[in-house]
Parts: structure tokens; sequence; C-alpha cells
């Protein structure tokens, strides 16, 4: 028996990760655009779809491979069969098959067009077309591979008509010659509603660098093994040199996107008006998780000064979702990921002029995350509590001295600003773990102090 | 590559065949045996004593060659063992042609070498160009007579105002590199203690002299010399009169000579210097390398410390990265340990404050810019950290030297002035003296190490040989892999992606001989994902148990390691069959 393809999508497209409609019934799902990238066996068909929920369409992008052979190893991404042309052939998930994404190298390396879709190799790019690709763990709204030891490729699952901020912002600050970004190497793009709209990005694959998160906790853990009574700065695992040279790579690169991007100000009366919002948030926060009640007024104190600030604010482009798990520890330095903002927000907003000091924020909660999140669960947790304290206090200065050595703004009132960004950004957090993670909700409570 | 360069040859005979004799060969020898060898520093005075006076001598290292063959060691280097007054270790040579009374003559000397070489094992010894020591003739003929043959053998000034911009090395007790000699009326240039004045390399007939010397100990059966202080021969105003023009002039002039009579001796370089300045001293890579064979690699060291405390690759990793080719011909010597301190030269200023923090908290640990302990000491005496240290340097690109005592875990004493600490008796059975020597122990050249961890009862090499799971065996058992494997000492060196900041992986290549050398820096447990497709189909064979381990595939290779664990794999060449994967 054999289903249209539209049958099979709608039946393998609610089990991904990347699908946004989890948890409803699909009413209809259509093939907007259907174009062939390589034919012969296997073949390569690029496909976006539209899934519509109730009232709610969304389009995803979908490569599938078709073969009339499956092999085992590919058993594991088969969509379905279905027949076409005449004939029964395995339709698939094309990323998984390294047969069938060579062809996204040779098309970016060749600025070639298939009918809708351009391929494009970035300003100076040379690509090796020789690199074979393997599919990295799935993430929550693209779909990664690896090209040899080389290029990363970010295929974005969900669209929304526009140019993607990253693909903007990495060309913009490497063109630049910004040390702290991964070097761009292609993209694919296409209309959407009329507009240009970014399919998937090709950068640099960073060899040999790790996340800064994961450094972060080597230390935290480092320091919670330590003697009692060893001060943090002597504890073997120490982060507060990385931490400084984090804060200097982060001036560097908001110094860089305010150079290549229009910047502009905030005037009183709109920081006003986001002081409102902020307290609002807080409000509906101490309704949902009492606990943070008790510890309301810091933050209202802090919102309150905000508010009282007589002068504008400058802003310009952003990072907007700044913290440790965005940032890779290279063998030379800090390099700096995902642009793209909070992927679930309009482009519009993802765009929008910011406080610079909206990142340093993230990254002083990310830090204050990295000390307190092992102690969750943890027997001694109480006894910790103190060496948590300390290590975040040491890597959060350690970061502020680097970013304003680095030429990143902090002086004056801007301390209010940072104090009322961290906060807002806590409420939020406290929000999140009280709803997802009721275990972790003591380590934004910790912020309110 | 050009057709005259030389090639190493890979395939060597195992170590245990003897040395050829030096004196009577005209069959070719291996030229290159210095890239592939175990080196083991070895103190003549501190090693064993053959005759009861209470300092070792070289009829007692003669005694111990068969531990040392037995060991697996390649090449022994010796500290300086010429006629000295004895102010600085020996370093002040007083007469290049004289052993020191006390370890011996130079009968003893041929017989050293030519027991060693009868078991494969080849001496190499310190040698000082840059100084000698004030009691040395040709110092006092200078002073003493400005206008005879020697007036001119030293660096002599009316003033102490020249060089001004050279830094003084041993800070903690020279306040000048210039001393005023009252018998000549001059000042006097050094750079090291004032008692070891400079030799003036612009004199012709000192470097003939240097070079007479070492003619001579490789007329012995020498195979090689360490040099000592290398940078410093030559003097330039406006400079730091460090690894100067003529200094490497008279360092190529020096090789072409020990090419010409004894093509198949080592000259290493002591240059304490950043690893792109050191390798100035391989000289022309054109040729495959026309100064020293080897240097030691300085910063290296400090940073495997870093890296373990730190928990994190990244010391390591970046020091890597930044050390250069080097010509063909030449080897880098590693080392974790040796006689003097643990050197912090090669350290930025906040790193040298974190290791002082780290891994000196008594002042006394301290020595100039560096620490003065033991292995063992340094790390507390944690076995699993000694274990993943020792892997490490036998597993890093160069040649690993090791400090005798080492092996055993031996401590050291910091109440002893200078760095003696870490120059005590070695220990051998738990019996008197440490079975060191049979004097009164009152007339040790210095006491053996006594405490209750790290004192020769517990730790001593009888002891340990009769232990399988002993340090010692742990030690001699990771030298035979290493010597199984060619690629240690001659193979590529690549750092693999890691998916874990803790965990430093690499691959060393030659050709099939391949090695995985996966370490966990950290104390705790840690997985890690190795990106290995590059050896899809290969079956790692794990090295200290030839444990095959499941075949690597697409997919990120997961391994997880114990605390300060680490894991060598053979990576065997597998040939596939045609037909048997699809497309």
């Amino acid at each position: 028996m054999t289903t249209s393809l539209q049958g099979l999508l709608a039946g393998w497209i609610t089990g991904q990760r990347w699908f946004a409609g989890k948890g409803r019934a699909i009413d209809d799902l259509s093939i907007d655009s259907e174009i062939e990238i390589a034919a012969g066996d296997p073949a390569l068909l690029h496909l976006i779809v539209c899934v519509r929920q109730g009232e709610r369409r969304t389009r995803y992008q979908i490569p599938v491979g078709l073969r009339e052979h499956l092999p085992d190893r590919l058993g594991h991404v088969l969509i379905g069969t279905c027949r076409r042309d005449g004939r029964e052939v395995n339709v698939y998930d094309a990323l998984h098959d390294s047969a069938l994404t060579g062809h996204l190298l040779e098309g970016m390396a060749g600025d070639r067009r298939f009918d809708g879709l351009g391929f494009h190799p970035a300003h100076g790019a040379e690509i090796d077309t020789s690199q074979r690709s393997l599919v990295l763990t799935a993430e929550q709204s693209n779909t990664s591979l690896v090209y040899g030891d080389k290029y990363i490729f970010k295929l974005f699952r969900q669209l929304n008509p526009g140019v993607n901020p990253e693909l903007e912002i990495i060309t913009a600050l490497a063109d630049a010659g910004s040390a702290h970004v991964a070097k761009p190497y292609g993209w694919i793009e296409t209309e959407l509603q009329g507009e240009p709209t970014t399919l998937a990005i090709m950068q640099e694959y960073l060899q040999n660098a790790n996340e800064g998160w994961s450094m972060a906790l080597t230390s935290v853990r480092d320091l919670y093994a330590c003697l009692e009574g060893m001060p943090a700065e002597d504890a073997g695992g120490d982060f507060a040199a990385e931490a400084r040279r984090l804060g200097l790579a982060t001036a560097q690169v908001h110094r860089e996107l305010a150079e290549a991007f229009p910047t502009g100000t905030i005037e009183p009366p709109e920081i006003k008006r986001m002081t409102e919002r902020f307290r609002r948030r807080l409000d509906k926060a101490v309704a949902e998780v009492p606990r943070l009640g008790e510890r309301a007024d810091v933050a209202a104190d802090a919102f309150d000064r905000l508010s009282d600030l007589g002068h504008e604010i400058p802003v310009q482009r952003v990072h907007g979702d700044y913290h440790l798990g965005q940032v890779m520890r290279t063998m030379t330095d800090w390099v700096v990921l995902d642009f793209e903002g909070e992927p679930g927000q309009p482009l519009a907003e993802r765009r929008a002029l910011d406080s610079p000091l909206r990142d340093v924020a993230g990254m002083l909660r990310s830090f204050d995350y990295a000390a307190r999140h092992l102690l969750a669960g943890h027997p001694n947790a109480e006894g910790l509590e103190s060496r948590a304290r300390e290590w975040s206090e040491r890597n959060r200065a350690a970061f502020l001295a680097g970013y304003s050595e680095g030429g990143g703004r902090i002086r004056g009132d801007d301390a209010v600003l940072l104090r009322a960004l961290e906060l807002s950004k806590a409420v939020y957090e406290v929000v999140y773990e009280a709803r997802n993670r009721p275990s972790w909700l003591p380590i934004p409570l910790a912020a309110f102090r | 590559m050009s057709s005259t360069t030389p090639q190493p040859s890979h395939t060597q005979p195992s170590h245990t065949t003897p040395v050829p004799n030096t004196f009577t060969e005209e069959e070719p020898r291996d030229k290159y045996w210095y890239k592939r060898a175990v080196f083991y520093e070895v103190l003549i005075r501190g090693f064993a004593d053959s005759n009861g006076d209470g300092t070792g001598d070289i009829r007692g290292l003669i005694d111990k060659l068969d531990y040392l063959q037995w060991l697996g060691i390649d090449c022994l280097w010796l500290l300086p063992l010429y006629e000295s007054p004895l102010k600085d270790g020996g370093y002040d040579i007083s007469d290049y042609m004289k052993i020191l009374p006390d370890f011996g003559d130079l009968g003893d000397f041929i017989r050293l070498v030519d027991e060693a070489h009868k078991r494969g094992i080849r001496v190499i010894a310190d040698l000082v160009m840059n100084h000698t020591s004030d009691q040395h003739p040709w110092f006092q003929a200078s002073r003493n007579d400005p206008e005879g043959p020697y007036g001119d053998f030293y660096v002599w000034s009316d003033t102490d105002e020249r060089y001004k911009d050279a830094r003084i090395i041993f800070i903690d007790t020279e306040a000048s590199n210039w001393t005023y000699d009252p018998v000549r009326g001059q000042y006097y240039w050094h750079r090291f203690f004032h008692h070891q004045p400079d030799l003036n390399f612009e004199n012709p007939a000192v470097q003939d002299a240097m070079l007479e010397v070492i003619r001579f100990w490789l007329d012995l059966g020498i195979d090689g010399f360490r040099l000592d202080a290398i940078p410093y021969l030559f003097e330039q105003e406006d400079t730091n009169c460090e690894n100067l023009p003529a200094t490497h002039a008279y360092l190529k002039r020096v090789r072409a000579e020990v090419d010409r009579l004894y093509p198949d001796r080592v000259l290493l370089a002591e240059a304490n210097q950043w690893p792109a300045d050191v390798v100035e001293y391989f000289g022309d890579p054109v040729t495959g390398g026309d100064e020293c064979h080897m240097a030691f690699h300085f910063p290296l060291m400090p940073r495997i410390f870093m890296a373990v405390r730190r928990e994190s690759r990244y010391p390591i990793s970046e020091i890597l990265a930044q050390t250069p080719k080097i010509p063909e011909n030449c080897q880098w010597g590693i080392f974790l340990r040796n006689h003097d301190e643990l050197t912090l030269e090669m350290v930025t200023d906040e790193e040298r404050d974190y290791m002082y923090s780290e891994y000196a908290k008594d002042p006394r640990m301290r020595a100039n810019v560096g620490i003065r302990r033991r292995l063992a000491t340094l790390l507390d005496n944690d076995r699993n950290q000694i274990e993943l240290f020792t892997a490490l340097l036998l597993s890093l690109p160069g040649s690993p030297v090791m400090y005798y005592g080492d092996e055993i875990g031996m401590g050291d004493n910091i109440w002893l002035g200078d760095r003696d600490g870490v120059r005590t008796p070695m220990q051998w059975t738990p019996d008197r003296n440490a079975g060191f020597s049979s004097c009164d122990p009152g007339r040790l050249y210095l006491p053996v190490i006594m405490d209750p961890i790290y004192g020769y009862q517990a730790i001593n090499v009888e002891a340990q040989q009769k232990s399988a799971s002993s340090l010692l065996h742990f030690t001699k058992r990771m030298i035979e892999i290493r010597k199984r494997h060619p690629v240690f000492g001659l193979g590529e060196f690549t750092e693999l992606n890691s998916s874990n900041p803790s965990v430093l992986a690499f691959v060393r290549e030659l050709g099939d001989d391949r090695v995985l050398c996966v370490n966990n820096l950290s104390r705790f447990p840690q997985p890690v994902e190795l990106d290995l497709r590059r050896f899809e189909g290969s079956t790692p064979v794990e090295c200290m148990g030839g444990v095959p381990f499941p075949p690597i595939g697409e997919l990120p290779y997961l391994l997880t390691l114990p605390g300060h664990g680490f894991y060598w794999f053979t990576l065997p060449v597998t040939h596939r069959t045609a037909g048997t994967k699809e497309e």
C-alpha cells in the first residue's frame, strides 16, 4: 500500500525534535515547493512544506533523499515508501546521507541556482567540496551537519520570511576582520512571501573548541571538591582568567557590532515604558511563584532606580541570547556563536537594537547558573552554598573587569541599567524553572539579594 | 626534499642490541637513535657509591647499569663530571680534561661507556661551554697576565656599564653581570654566578680550545653532550646578549666538526627560551638541521602541571599549537622534572603566581624563578596523577628525559640548601643509607630521605621490583610499550577535537603505526566523544592489556575515563575487502 508524499511527511514530521506544533493534530500538510537538486538514484529533493494546525500555519524545510534500495545505515531515517515516476522509492531524511549532502557543498562552492534556491559562497571563501558530512545531534529549531572537520552547516527547519540575523552579523563581522566569530563559508536562500529568506548557513567548524559552559562547570566541580577553607582563587580549576578573557572578547564583539550596524539611543520616556514592562512581568511572576514574593522588593527597587534614570541609553545590535553555552573557547581565544537572537521570536524583534548590557546581564546570569546548578539535589547543597557564591562573584567580577578593560561601557549609571536587566532576566528564569525544573528554582531565586 | 637529505631509518634493532664499539667501527651506526630514545638523567654523586666514601661514583653507576637496562633506558645523561671546586654543582669547571676525583678517573669513564654500550645504552654528559670556574687555569692566567696567551680568554672591561640590556639570571644571589677583579684591575663578565666568568668566544683561540675539549671526549667514546647555557656564548651591545647570530655560527662550526668525525653523536641544547627561539638552535631546516640535534622544550613542562591542576587541556594544547615545526632530523627533549627547579621562566606572570600558589605553599620550596620539588611530591604522592604524567611524558612529541628516582616516586627534602633538595641519594633498598653507600650515615654527601611517606624504607627499588603493581613496574611497562612503537618518537602529532575540555586526546602517526592517546586531566571520571572518522573501520587495541575496543564507525567514538585516567590505543590499519560495504 502506498501513501502520498504529503501523507508520509505528515506522519513523520510530528516525531521530529524541531517540529514546533507538538501535541496538536495536523489538519493539513501541503508542499509549497519541491525542487530537485540532484536526479538519479539516490536523488535529492528540496521541499518546503506548510503545516496547518487550526489557525496556525508553519513552514518547514525538509531535504529528502530518494532511493530504490535503502542501505541499512539509513534505515533509522526512513520516512516511508511511495510511488514516484512509476516506481516504488524509499523517501528519507537526506541530511543523514553523506552521498547526498555533498551536493549542498558543491552548490555553494559553485554559486549555483536550482529554480528558486540560490546557493552562495561567502565573500572570498574557498570551499573544499571533498569533505564528508555527519549530522550533529539534533537541536530545537535546526539541523546541523559537520563536513569533515572544516565546516558546520546549519539548516533552519522552521522558516520565517527574512534574512537570518546570524548570517547578517557573522558576514559583517567577518568582513571587518573580527577574531571572535566563526568565519562564514556560504549560505542557501530562497524567496518567501516576496522576501529573501535564509535557509541554511555554513561556517568554519571550530576544531578542538569547547563550550564555555562545560569549562565553567569543570571549574565549579573542582572547587566543590577542594578541601574546606580553600579560597576560590587558590583552587586548581580557577576559571577567572578565562572569564576575564571572555569579557575582553565580549567588549570587542560589541564594539564591532556598533561599527558594522546602525546604533541609536533610548530616551527616558521609553526607559520608563521598559521599566513598566519589567514591573508587570515581576508582578505576574510573584503571582505564579509565591516564593519570589519575599524577595520581589529587590527587583522592584532596581526597576525604580532605572525608571528614575534621567538620561538616554545607547543601543545597538547585540547578541540577544548571550550565555556560556553560546561561546566557544578555541585554542587561541573565545568565539561567539549563534547571533540568531531567540529563535522563537519574530525576526524584526530579533534584529531590534538593544543595550549591549543586555548581553552582559545574560552572561552574568549564566555564571550564577554555572556556580549553582550542580547544587540541585546535591547532598551538601547548603554547605556548598558559600562556595557557589564565591565562585560566581569571583568570575562575574573577572568577566566585568575584562569587559571594561576591553572598552565595554560600564560606568556610573550603567550599573543601574545592568542590575535591572539582570534581575529582569532572573524574573523570567524564576517563572521558567518553576514551570519546568522546580529543583532548579533556587538558582534564579538566589539572584534576588 | 633534497636527495642529499639523510633519511631517518625506521627499522631499528631493539634496544638490547649493544651499541657497536666506538673505537673500531666502520660499519654504519644508527645516526638518529636519539629520536626514539628514552633518556635518564643521573647524578653520579647521588646514584651509587662503590667505595664507601659517602659520594656516588662512576664505578657505582657501572654496577647499576643492569638495572637501567632492565628499566629500558636508552641513554644516560650525566651531570658535569669534570674537575671542579663544586661551587655550582660542577657547572663551574676547573679542568675540562679531568674527571672529578670524587667520581673516579678517565679509566673508569671509559669502562662506563664500554659497559653501557654492551647493554645498548648510550652516554651523554653535560658540557658547559659558556663559562668556567674562576679556579680554571685559563682564568688564573688571564687575570695574572693580561698580555699572555690567555689574556683575552675572558670578557674583561674597564667599566661595568657594558651590555646593560642583558638580564641577571640568578636574581636571588647576583647584583650585576659584572664583577671587579682586584688582581687584574678590571671587571669580568658572568651571566651566572660571579665565580663563573664567561669565556670570550670572540677570541678564535677560545673557539679552538672548546673544539679540542669536545674532540677529547668524543674520542673517549661519549655519545654526545647536553650543552649547558648555550644562548649566552657571545655578547653584543644593545642586545639582551642571548641567541646572537655569532652564537649560532659557532654552534654550526661545532656541529660540522662533530659530523665530520663522529656522525652518530648528539648535541642537546639547553636553551631556556620560547620554542620559537629555541628552534633556531636546530639550525637550517633545509639541511635537516645543522646546529643541535636536540633541544629541551621548556614551556611544555610547567603547562602539563597547570593543565592537570586546572583540569583543562588548554595550557598543553596552546603551547603545542605554538610550537613550530622542527627540522627533519631534529627532536625535542621533554621532561617532567630534572635536577633544577621547576622552571617558571617560560610562563606568564599570571601563570607564575598561579604555579607558586599551587605547588609551593612553603617559600622554601621556591628557588630563583622556579619551584624545587620532585614529581611525586609536586603531585601529593597521588599514584593516579604520577601515572598520568608519566603517560604524557612518554607520548607527547619529543624524546622523554626521566629524572633518576622519579621512576619509584622518590621524595625531596626542602630543608636542604639551594637545589640539593631534589639531589638526595637514590633509594635502592630498605637497608642502611638506602643501599646507596656503606659509609657511616653522617658521611653521606646529603642525607637520604627518611620521612614516613617518601623515606627509603617505604620507597626503594628493591621493594618495587618485587611488587608487580609498583610504580617502578608501571614505568617499565610504559617504556616497553613506547619502544614497541617507534611512532612515539618519530610520528606526527595531531591533537583531536575533543568534546570535553578536561580530556586531551591526540594521535601519533607514522605510516601504518598509529597510536591514539586519550588523557583525562580531571580528578573526576569523564566521558569524551572523539571524531575518529579518519580511522573508520579500525579496531582500537588498548596497549597495556591488548584488549580490542569497539570498531570505529562514522559516529563520534565514545570513551569514558576514570579520574586522571588515560588510554593508549593502537589503531591497526584495516584493509577493506571489496564489496563488503555498500556503494
